[in-house]
């Protein structure tokens, strides 16, 4: 089974990017299965998708890096025997880590032949500001750029240029490696080099 | 919601979400008047707008996001918000007039207690039902489908 992380701080627009995406990958004859967990005790996210006719398994009660590892290591067994999508698209929180999510999964990877794609992390360019105030913050979004093989500067088209500048400076410092592009989910822009990179994979 | 495989019932939560707390609720709403699709996106983009402006009074550092759902016989919407209330959206698909519909609420904050969330958003919550002449009723939690 294959994977492909879309993480990112809360808000960062992980929804409606998988929304779009999974869309257009059954669209093109994918079948496409989403794994969403929600921090928030009633899980609102997969409700949302399902309502969109998507295959969504939905995990609440915690995050899929730390507290509910091990439901999510179940929910992906279960959905590898019984719907055998060609592809998983994992939202996580948007307090998950990336990587900690990887190293959950991984004594099933095995078992079930999963693959993983790359880890895609968008970055709300209108709050950049904001993830420097308050330390904590600057951790976590750090680490989960850290993470990232691709880095979409999201909003960009509600973002003034210069603070879509001072963002991409900002993720290039913390993870020069990955590959850093532009995304809108009002306008459409990037999304066809989201679309390319997760059916690169699948192919 | 409870996890579903024993070891996670011995997890530690990751040092990195110290801070961000979360509450959520759901319940169904009731109205003698009957809600037309236009009214119940303004209720919709209403609660968001009010729990932000909660918020804010309350000193959250960052409102990480506030989202709503709801669903009922015709149709659904979804709203959320990252604390901006000019950005506040709504969005899902329109149905009849209605007398009542499930709600969901989850809000997720940087910068206060779990308490405080669960204040914020109960308040808001009872300030726009009472806005909009609606009233709430228990709602069963539901557990995530596991087959």
């Amino acid at each position: 089974m294959k994977l492909v992380q879309i993480a990112g701080y809360l808000g960062s627009g992980k929804t409606t990017l998988i929304l779009a995406l999974s869309k257009k990958l059954a669209e093109e004859g994918q079948k496409v299965a989403i794994l969403v967990n929600d921090v928030g005790e009633v899980p609102i996210d997969g409700k949302v998708m399902q309502e969109y006719g998507l295959e969504v398994k939905d995990i609440g009660g915690g995050c899929i890096c730390c507290q509910v590892a091990g439901t999510m290591r179940k929910t992906l067994g279960l959905l590898a025997k019984n719907y055998e999508p060609d592809i998983t698209i994992i939202e996580p929180t948007g307090i998950a880590v990336p990587n900690a999510i990887k190293e959950a999964v991984g004594p099933e990877a095995a078992k079930f032949q999963i693959t993983f794609g790359p880890t895609i992390v968008l970055f709300d360019t209108t709050r950049a500001e904001k993830f420097l105030t308050y330390d904590p913050l600057i951790r976590l979004v750090s680490t989960q750029l850290k993470d990232a093989d691709i880095i979409a500067l999201n909003k960009v088209d509600a973002a003034p240029e210069d603070k879509i500048e001072y963002s991409k400076e900002f993720v290039q410092g913390i993870n020069p490696d990955a590959k850093i592009m532009k995304l809108s989910s009002r306008t459409g822009q990037g999304f066809e080099i989201i679309v390319k990179a997760v059916r690169d994979f699948t192919a | 919601m409870k996890p579903k495989d024993a070891n996670d019932l011995l997890a530690p939560i990751s040092p990195l979400h110290e801070g961000i707390n979360s509450y959520g609720l759901g319940c169904s709403v009731t109205s003698k008047k009957a809600v037309t699709a236009e009214a119940l996106r303004k209720f919709a983009a209403e609660l968001m707008i009010t729990v932000i402006q909660f918020c804010v009074e309350s000193g959250a550092k960052d409102i990480g996001h506030i989202k709503a759902f709801i669903d009922h016989d015709t149709g659904f919407l979804h709203a959320n918000t990252v604390g901006d209330p000019a950005d506040v959206t709504v969005e899902g698909r329109d149905g009849q007039p209605l007398y009542s519909f499930n709600l969901v609420i989850n809000s997720v904050l940087y910068g206060l207690g779990k308490e405080a969330v669960k204040d914020i958003t109960e308040r808001s919550l009872k300030s726009v039902l009472a806005k909009f002449g609606m009233k709430k009723k228990p709602y069963p939690k539901q557990q995530p489908e596991m087959t």
